[in-house]
């Protein structure tokens, strides 16, 4: 009669220590076999990774750029053109009162039409025929770098508005604040981007994993009989889908690594008002690791669709 | 070593390859299985392989009850036995050598050891001096010399062989049942399916017929009786 049968899989290895250059010779083996349907699948991943590497790279060089900007945050307070110095005094003492608020600088109205015709020789001659000077009295405020974001900060510009002789108090945080929300705009766009397409690119993984196991029918048969486990026979494919995602993964941050770099020499110092920002650094290496990675586990999530799918075929 | 109780095996409604099979064979036996084609053999072979269930009664294998043996098991019982098949199954695009290494990967044998092991089941059925060809630049007879190396090469517990002469000469053929002898007196069980009346009529073994499924004879042919032998535990010759 059957005795109590042991189970083998606990007393010896499933994969045997001489199988790891076995699983990588065939998976290189067999990427090399189907060359075109392994280009077609590692173009995928690629393509999926360029896609999502752009958005990333995009959104970080615009987070730099606001970075920067912050820390030169300015508060420009306009007073009324007809304020009286015991109003500007009272301005200045306001101003003084508040720490976050002290470090300011007075600009006559002289001084900015001054700064006017600098800055625009060509409308300087047209600014010196009026007959008055249009440009109000200000207090510039440099504030220092995380003050803004601060509830307290926004109360007191509140109350400096309410001030008589306050014409208009600006904050070129403003905008860099949009600016953040477009930058977390792209990074979701990016990220469903890649996300859909490296899904895709999975799913062609699977579909090539597919076709080479198809392929490799009777020599799976085969290995079955002679005792091979489901782990020796699975292994050289799921190798095989993991080494397509992260060559896609290479391949992606190359491209983009080159697109940069040239873009970056040819396009920034002609246009560095417009776009020069754009193209100030290159992604972080912690990035480029995680678009590598995104690679290799699309890619072993494509392979392990297809051998999951045909392990019960014996 | 293999038991067979009351073993049926249905294909479909109208087609039953195997009728209430009961034999055993046991350990260190050399037992001919012969019949007509369609007699049912090849399924019997693939019973005992686990290529497919009985659709009723037992098959158990060196203690091993196929019915209910799981499938991550599976692999390693498979690894006690030899296996010769008809169409000798060698991989087209592995060498000799390969073929036999690939079993060897398998087993978990130290790849330093591969060459020695392989070199040595080759020099068994004189094929050592072809390890770097490929299955297709052999002639039948070779591919079929390669498939028999291969079952041979971890002295498997039991050797089971589907027509292993088939393709061979009448020579080559006595070489190959010296080659199954040899593997028998080193304790393996062989049980081989063959047509070739003149090769059992030779060998002195235990011979089971089948015809249409069922055991129509077993008893040991003319030759003198092996001392391997077992003995039948249902001492009866089921039809």
């Amino acid at each position: 009669m059957a005795r109590e049968f042991n189970t083998p899989g606990r007393n010896e290895p499933n994969v045997p220590s001489n199988t790891i250059t076995y699983f990588l010779k065939e998976a290189l083996r067999r990427t090399w076999n189907s060359k075109r349907t392994s280009f077609v699948a590692v173009a995928m991943i690629a393509i999926s990774l360029f896609v999502l590497g752009s958005f990333l790279l995009l959104s970080e060089n615009l987070q730099r750029a606001v970075e920067r900007w912050q820390g030169h945050s300015r508060v420009t307070v306009y007073l009324n053109p007809e304020v009286t110095p015991d109003e500007q005094r009272a301005v200045d003492a306001f101003l003084a009162a508040h720490s976050d608020l002290a470090s300011r600088r007075f600009v006559t109205r002289q001084e900015a039409l001054q700064r006017f015709k600098s800055y625009f020789t060509n409308l300087a001659e047209v600014a010196g025929n009026l007959e008055e000077n249009p440009f109000p009295p200000s207090y510039e405020i440099e504030v220092r770098p995380g003050v803004a974001q601060s509830a307290a900060f926004e109360s007191q510009i509140e109350a400096l508005r309410k001030l008589p002789s306050i014409d208009q108090v600006e904050f070129d945080w403003e905008w860099t604040r949009r600016l953040r929300r477009i930058i977390e705009m792209l990074n979701i766009i990016g990220i469903a981007a890649g996300g859909v397409l490296a899904m895709a690119a999975a799913f062609t993984i699977a579909n090539v994993i597919r076709l080479t196991m198809m392929l490799y029918h009777e020599e799976i048969e085969i290995m079955r009989l002679v005792g091979a486990t489901e782990r020796m026979i699975r292994g050289p494919f799921l190798i095989e889908g993991l080494l397509q995602g992260t060559i896609g993964g290479i391949v992606a941050v190359a491209v983009l690594a080159g697109g940069f770099f040239a873009a970056q020499r040819t396009l920034a110092p002609s246009s560095s008002l417009l776009w020069g920002f754009l193209f100030g650094c290159f992604l972080p290496w912690q990035k480029i690791v995680l678009l590598i990675l995104g690679g290799t586990i699309a890619g072993w999530f494509g392979s392990w669709l297809s051998v999951h799918e045909r392990r019960e075929e014996a | 070593m293999i038991h067979f109780y009351h073993v049926t095996k249905r294909f479909d409604r109208y087609s039953t390859a195997l009728h209430d099979l009961t034999f055993q064979i046991d350990k260190g036996e050399f037992v001919f299985l012969t019949g007509p084609s369609g007699a049912g053999k090849s399924t019997l072979l693939k019973l005992i392989l686990r290529q497919i269930t009985p659709s009723e009664g037992q098959v158990v294998v060196n203690g091993r009850n196929l019915n209910t043996i799981r499938r991550s098991a599976l692999p390693f019982f498979r690894r006690e036995i030899g296996m010769v098949f008809q169409d000798f199954k060698l991989i087209e695009r592995m060498t000799v050598f390969e073929n036999l290494s690939f079993i060897l990967t398998v087993l978990n044998v130290s790849p330093r050891e591969h060459k020695r092991k392989a070199y040595a089941a080759l020099r068994a059925v004189d094929l050592h001096n072809r390890m770097n060809s490929y299955p297709l630049q052999l002639s039948g007879g070779e591919q079929q010399r390669v498939a028999i190396a291969r079952a041979l090469i971890n002295d498997p517990l039991v050797l089971i062989a589907d027509e292993p002469t088939g393709n061979l000469d009448p020579d080559m053929s006595q070489d190959i049942i010296r080659i199954f002898s040899d593997a028998n007196l080193r304790g393996s069980t062989v049980l081989l399916a063959t047509h070739d009346r003149d090769l059992i009529r030779e060998s002195g073994r235990r011979v089971i017929t089948l015809e249409h499924g069922r055991i129509s004879d077993e008893k040991i042919s003319v030759a003198e009786r092996p001392a391997a032998r077992g003995d039948n535990v249902f001492g009866m010759a089921t039809s």
